[in-house]
């Protein structure tokens, strides 16, 4: 993005803006500055990652009124410029008096308290943090717009609701430096501050909200070996030859690249290994060299081996039941990088660079591609649920009856009904689930607020356990009561890929139509919206004895007279509810 | 240098201005395209001044209001 020049990124964005075919998402941008030309600039990077982005600017220093006006975009961006809250702001506030202060700090937070309710209802709004680093970087005692900045991020800090983040602008700024951030020519003439250069920083820098919000953020890290995790060819220079240790020049460059791993393992990130070697020399390795970091534990699949790597990506995706544009692969050739990039285009690849000091800044620079907009405890316990699955996998072939295998497992489901304590994770799985997701909607946690607040509406998580661990939440369903509460509508259904194959969604909706009856609920309304990952479940509802009403290329709409339903009565599920266990 | 200057900035007011390239002559001003408001000439400024490495003061850029005066400025800045 920073290599292409402004008039490029204007063409290219109109020419990929025609190709695009997937729903407009609408962003507004709210400003007290003249910002127009984040326009494109933005637009192009999310463009770029597959969002059909379409940036709307609000009116010249209206942002109170713009809440308003524009709480109905996907998101809302918000530029509030601290020098321009009140006009020359930067210069005027070194003469102010304490009470004048008082008063510009009580207006601003008043605005923002009314601004933040405006739009409590819109998915996601970016609020970039008060700088004052326009005007202040020369000054060696801290001035007073300094101050008024720090309080009022202060104020922010403490008072955003869930469905705002805070862009912390600057570290946009530092990522360019100041001089190349703000060009002051137009700022008196046209209260246009921030160049080109910043616009495509900040653009790169919030890109991973809003791709989080899509559902878009990476899953998986997949790394090859030899110069990728260590110094060195294993085969070749031998165990005893390769480097990753703190004690060398080149051995702490790939101690640091191992923590970095680690460090996204912790957060929920899939590490694999795609490396042509001897799978057992790399075994070892992993196992016992004193300097690896990387063990067993971490590594959710390794394909060391001498198959393609483009046939062992494509077995790690199935195996982990994800798709490979949730893959982030890092290799050190340049032949199976173009590989990779050529037969496996939804894949991002990065190459180790030649100059070996770039390397960790590399995959730092790239650690937004797995930015969680609400990250959780699942995320925590996730790498074990994999290992769990892998373990299920190789008992089930004991077993020649799936049915039977599953009794076996000792499952149970435990159903929480419009719990607080979980909207992270609940919003998070509306985000990230694409396979099994009947109708794909992304809430945020102030969307799913606003349901379990709502009378006319029930939002169901649940979890899944067996005897060989617990699954955490890994079910969603969210219920909108009509026609004076005789008709329930099923707006969300989905359920984490780590519990599918398991007859689990059949169990609850057992117990959904269960507990609908008994609130005197006539009719069920259901929907399947297609999209690209979702095929698995385009029947499912007429698998639940529900009636397809009509249906076209893209929707598929159902009903249930609730007193013709056909239970499954899937009897080795334990159904168990939440409440009872606080 | 002179013909091979006209077609880049061509393709510049073009990118701006979302305009046909072959469309845009000598006498291409606010006048005659619609979407040339101070706003997209900002744009215009920043564009021609990332393109050729140069930065033009505000005399220049209240001047620069059709593509031959655009021309001459930018040659100048450049020999």
């Amino acid at each position: 993005m920073k290599e292409l020049k402004y008039s490029e990124i204007l063409r290219l964005n109109k020419e990929i803006g025609e190709t695009l075919e997937s729903k407009p998402y609408k962003i507004s941008i709210l400003s007290n500055i003249i910002v127009h030309q984040i326009k494109e600039i933005l637009e192009y990077q999310l463009r770029t990652g597959g969002i059909n982005a379409n940036v709307v600017l609000g009116d010249y220093d209206n942002i109170v009124q713009d809440s308003l006006k524009y709480k109905e975009s996907n998101a809302v961006l918000i530029f509030w410029e601290l020098c321009n809250i009140i006009d020359g702001l930067q210069f005027k506030i070194d003469l102010f008096d304490d009470r004048q202060l008082n008063e510009i700090f009580e207006k601003t937070k008043s605005e923002i308290d009314l601004i933040l309710k405006n739009l409590g209802k819109t998915s996601l709004v970016l609020l970039n943090v008060f700088t004052s680093l326009s005007f202040s970087t020369s000054a060696r005692r801290k001035t007073k717009l300094e101050e008024l900045a720090d309080q009022l991020n202060q104020y922010l800090a403490d008072n955003i609701p869930a469905n705002v983040r805070l862009v912390e602008l600057d570290k946009v700024i530092a990522s360019i430096g100041v001089e190349d951030s703000f060009d002051y020519r137009y700022y008196y003439s046209s209260k246009a501050l921030y160049t080109v250069n910043f616009f495509k920083s900040y653009a790169e820098y919030v890109k991973p909200f809003i791709m989080s919000v899509n559902g878009k953020a990476k899953k998986a890290l997949i790394f090859d070996c030899d110069n990728t995790l260590w110094k060195g060819i294993l085969g070749e220079d031998g165990y005893d030859n390769i480097e990753m240790s703190p004690r060398t020049k080149d051995g702490l460059i790939f101690a640091e690249i191992q923590s970095i791993a680690l460090a996204l393992n912790k957060q929920g990130i899939l590490i694999c290994l795609c490396s042509k070697n001897n799978p057992e020399d790399v075994d070892k390795v992993i196992k016992s060299h004193p300097d690896m970091q990387l063990r067993d534990k971490h590594i959710t699949i390794n394909k060391s081996n001498w198959s393609d790597k483009v046939s062992n990506l494509r077995e790690i995706a199935q195996e982990l039941n994800i798709g490979l544009d949730s893959f982030v692969v890092v290799d050190d050739s340049k032949f199976e990088v173009n590989l990779i990039r050529e037969l496996l285009p939804e894949v991002t690849v990065l190459q180790v660079p030649e100059r070996l000091y770039e390397y960790p800044k590399l995959l730092r620079e790239n650690s937004g591609l797995f930015y969680n907009l609400s990250f959780t405890d699942e995320d925590h316990k996730k790498i074990e649920m994999y290992n769990q699955q892998a373990k299920r996998e190789s008992s089930r072939n004991e077993f020649t009856d799936i049915e039977n295998y599953l009794a076996s497992l000792e499952l149970n489901m435990t159903v929480y009904q419009d719990e607080d304590s979980i909207i992270p994770r609940m919003s998070q799985m509306s985000q990230k689930t694409n396979q099994f997701n009947l109708t794909t909607k992304r809430y945020t946690e102030g969307d799913i607020k606003n349901f379990i607040d709502d009378d006319s509406a029930n939002v169901f998580a649940f979890s899944v356990a067996d005897k060989f661990g617990d699954s955490g939440i890994t079910g969603l369903c969210i219920i909108i009561f009509n026609d004076k509460n005789q008709t329930a509508v099923i707006d969300t259904f989905l359920m984490s890929c780590r519990i599918i194959g398991r007859n689990i969604e059949y169990a609850f909706i057992d117990y959904l139509v269960d507990i609908l009856k008994s609130n005197k609920i006539n009719e069920i309304q259901a929907k399947y919206i297609k999209t690209q990952k979702n095929g698995q479940v385009k029947t499912f509802y007429d698998k639940c004895s529900f009636r397809l009403t009509d249906s076209n290329e893209s929707v598929r709409n159902y009903t249930l007279v609730v007193s013709e339903y056909k239970p499954r009565l899937v009897n080795y599920i334990e159904v168990l509810d939440g409440k009872q266990f606080g | 240098m002179e013909n091979n200057l006209d077609n880049h900035i061509k393709n510049v007011m073009s990118a701006v201005f979302e305009i046909p390239f072959e469309e845009i002559n000598e006498d291409t001003s606010p006048d005659n395209v619609g979407s040339w408001d101070s706003l997209k000439h900002m744009n215009l400024v920043v564009a021609l001044e990332e393109e050729y490495d140069i930065e033009f003061i505000e005399e220049e850029i209240v001047e620069m209001m059709n593509l031959s005066q655009i021309k001459s400025i930018v040659l100048e800045k450049l020999t």
